[in-house]
């Protein structure tokens, strides 16, 4: 696993956690900072520049998601909410807030790695290669054509689109709301049924078992994600 | 229908006039009959006035209307004529006969007519008494008893009344409702409320106490051992004072609503004692709860953990992975118990809230296996969900968290590597989803009894649990307005179901 020494700010006002974390995430080769409250955490990314921000939203001194408002003012920093808040609204909150992704805890690091990993490619990689490829599946996007074990699925415009959107931010958790925007405009923000219905159309024609699905799964509450196996 | 103090005294006059009327008018009868009649049958003529006074307007006019008819009868028809000398000593004995035949007939009329009027009341009360009771017993809480029993005697007696009951916090009295209009309540007036309160008796002009120019009326509501309330009664006129019928019908009703509130208040003590004796074991269970079910993964991490720090080289790097593995285990495991402690705690405060969403049970289905990959290692797993089922409204998350304790019972029940199966199904118009395992199957007895709080099989207390899981269940399923239910499996097992109405599956957009 090369990190290529991506730099990591850990914002959480328990030093358990902190250290735990800056263990872990050091023996995977990051560069870590630390800070513990909102304040430290805000001043921190404009002096270490980090690669990407992990958030704690329970902050002894303001709530995280005016920490993710206050940083998505001027940077763009990939940010991971790490939080005990469970319940989808604070997810959700946080995801629109401008949050990159959203990890409960407890938590397994592998998960978190796998989080952090999705979010730094956000940076490093363009949004707009020409073939995306997930296992057997793979989405061209110069031809929008897409091909699951080498032989095309036919897909309707509005399912080719739900699923480039999903896959330009491959790892990463989707919210309803952002894929509505994103496909259907403004008026639809709030009509996630339609989004159930696109998903349930294309797990039928990507999935080996759409009760089981590997490429698109649910996020409850919250959103969808395309799983990326790395 | 109004029982009011106006007896025949209250129209006096009327009734005189009334007597005398009609013994005139017999008396010109008479004289325009006097060719024709006997002076005999003439006198029985005057009887007819007497009756009829007796009955329609009670003793007085019928006594005068007596002495009229004997007066009239000797100065216009005895001879000599238009004095009042009697000649013959035979009209002489007709007279006084008919005086005595007169107040005789009208004594017994009057007193028949009397009986009449009291049936008639008796009935009215009795009538008024049924209703109220039939209001009442409806009634499910305090406050609506008394307001039905202000509301029925202020239409009774047609005037203001109120009710005031004794705040337990400030040892005050609150006036909780009244009907009539008008302030029943002044400074003084509750000084005698409180007096009626303290001593459970009546108070006000014409009762014993505290006779002030104002009539104003005071009854206590006793229950057992106690006075709950004081009802506060003004009849319409301030002068007027109430009848005993009154008194006796106001108290019939007070008592009345007095054993209703009684008992309700029985049922809400049975209640509170109820809900005390369940928040004691939910707290005992919660406290046996945190000290076995915390301690138990705890012990087996902190076991994990120590060995794992040993400084020598003891444990082969298989022996570690165990260690390991045997921590994140325990680890989800104490997670998913304070999952489950925290839904009940929702669910019994209240709190719980439903986030309503078209789901598809599939997808429900899908993240659920995703979670439970630990839970279920082992088991085989059948799903089976045709791919017609419709979407029903739901809440995403608890019904995962459902199928998840579902689950959960399933693999910790049965032994390992025996099939746990899902499927899905539509049933009239619910979709039915079924946990199938191969456990042992459950008692008919216990059946019953499963989704209880707390509830555990005698037999399977040797395997750790809350005995939580399916009352959860059961109270986010019913929050949903579904079911939950278990039934033998048709194999060897138990199936467990619940069910979720379709409520009008949107169409599918054709595709834009």
């Amino acid at each position: 696993m090369s990190a290529g020494g991506a730099r990591i700010l850990v914002v959480d006002d328990e030093k358990q956690i902190r250290r735990m974390l800056k263990a872990a995430l050091e023996g995977y080769g990051y560069d870590i900072a630390e800070a513990a409250s909102g304040q430290e955490g805000l001043s921190q990314t404009s002096i270490f520049h980090p690669d990407v921000v992990i958030l704690d939203l329970g902050l002894p001194d303001m709530d995280g998601i005016w920490v993710i408002e206050r940083l998505r003012e001027w940077t763009q920093v990939p940010i991971v909410v790490l939080s005990v808040r469970e319940h989808e609204d604070d997810k959700i909150k946080a995801l629109d807030a401008g949050a990159d992704d959203y990890v409960t805890k407890p938590f397994s690091m592998g998960e978190l790695l796998a989080r952090l990993r999705a979010a730094l490619r956000r940076i490093n990689r363009s949004e707009d290669e020409p073939v995306l490829a997930f296992g057997d599946l793979s989405i061209d996007l110069a031809h929008r054509s897409v091909t699951l074990k080498g032989e095309e699925v036919k897909l309707t415009p509005t399912e080719y689109e739900v699923l480039k959107y999903l896959a330009q931010k491959a790892g990463r958790v989707v919210t309803h709301r952002q894929l509505l925007l994103a496909i259907w405009g403004s008026n639809y923000q709030e009509q996630s049924q339609y989004l159930r219905v696109y998903i349930g159309q294309l797990r039928r024609k990507i999935e080996a078992d759409p009760s089981q699905p590997v490429y698109i799964i649910t996020e409850p509450g919250v959103g969808y994600r395309l799983v990326t196996r790395d | 229908m109004k029982i009011t103090s106006k007896t025949f005294f209250d129209r006096p006059l009327k009734n005189y006039g009334w007597a005398i009327l009609s013994t005139f008018a017999v008396t010109v009868v008479g004289r325009a009959l006097t060719p024709y009649l006997d002076l005999v049958n003439i006198v029985l003529l005057y009887l007819l006035p007497v009756l009829v006074s007796a009955v329609r307007c009670g003793r007085g006019p019928a006594f005068l209307s007596s002495f009229l008819g004997v007066l009239a009868f000797n100065f216009f028809f005895v001879p000599p004529i238009f004095t009042f000398e009697v000649a013959n000593v035979q009209h002489l004995f007709a007279l006084i006969v008919f005086l005595l035949v007169a107040l005789v007939t009208s004594t017994i009329a009057t007193k028949l007519r009397d009986q009449m009027r009291k049936a008639t009341q008796r009935e009215q009360r009795t009538l008024a008494l049924y209703e109220l009771s039939r209001e009442i017993a409806a009634r499910t809480d305090i406050d609506q008893v008394l307001r039905t029993l202000v509301d029925k005697i202020a239409e009774t007696i047609s005037g203001t009344v109120a009710v005031l009951v004794p705040n337990r916090d400030c040892g005050t009295m609150d006036q909780v409702s009244s009907a009539g209009g008008g302030d029943l309540f002044g400074e003084k007036e509750y000084a005698v409320a409180r007096w009626v309160m303290e001593h459970g008796q009546p108070a006000g002009k014409g009762l014993g106490m505290f006779e002030g120019e104002r009539s104003l009326f005071f009854f206590p509501v006793k229950g057992e051992d106690k006075t709950l309330a004081v009802l506060g009664v003004r009849p319409r006129t301030d002068d007027a004072s109430l009848s005993p019928e009154q008194r006796q019908m106001i108290e019939t009703f007070t008592n009345l609503a007095a054993v209703v509130m009684v008992r309700l208040q029985l049922a809400k003590e049975a209640e509170r004692a109820k809900w005390l004796a369940e928040s004691e074991k939910l707290h005992r269970t919660l406290l046996n709860s945190i000290s076995h079910d915390f301690r138990t993964p705890l012990a087996s991490i902190t076991g994990a953990v120590t060995s794992l720090l040993e400084e020598r080289d003891i444990y082969t790097p298989e022996t570690r992975q165990m260690f390991l593995h045997t921590i994140r285990d325990e680890a989800r495991r104490m997670n998913r118990f304070v999952e489950n402690l925290l839904d009940m705690v929702r669910l019994e405060s209240g709190t719980l809230k439903l986030n309503m969403k078209w789901c598809d049970l599939q997808d429900i289905v899908g993240v659920v296996l995703r979670e439970a990959r630990d839970i279920l290692s082992g088991h085989p797993v059948n799903v089976d969900i045709p791919p017609d089922i419709p979407s029903v409204m739901a809440d995403f998350i608890l019904i995962e968290q459902v199928l998840v304790n579902l689950l959960e019972n399933a693999a910790k029940y049965s032994r390992p590597d025996t099939p746990i199966s899902i499927s899905v199904s539509v049933m009239g118009k619910e979709v039915v989803t079924t946990v199938t395992d191969a456990g042992h199957p459950i008692s008919g007895t216990e059946r019953e009894h499963v989704f209880d709080k707390f509830y555990r099989q005698d037999s399977l207390k040797h395997i750790s649990g809350t005995g939580l899981g399916l009352s959860i269940c059961k109270g986010i399923i019913e929050a949903h307005g579904g079911r939950i239910w278990t039934e033998p499996s048709p194999g060897y097992g138990n199936r467990f179901s619940f069910s979720l109405a379709i409520s009008g599956e949107l169409t599918e957009r054709g595709n834009s």
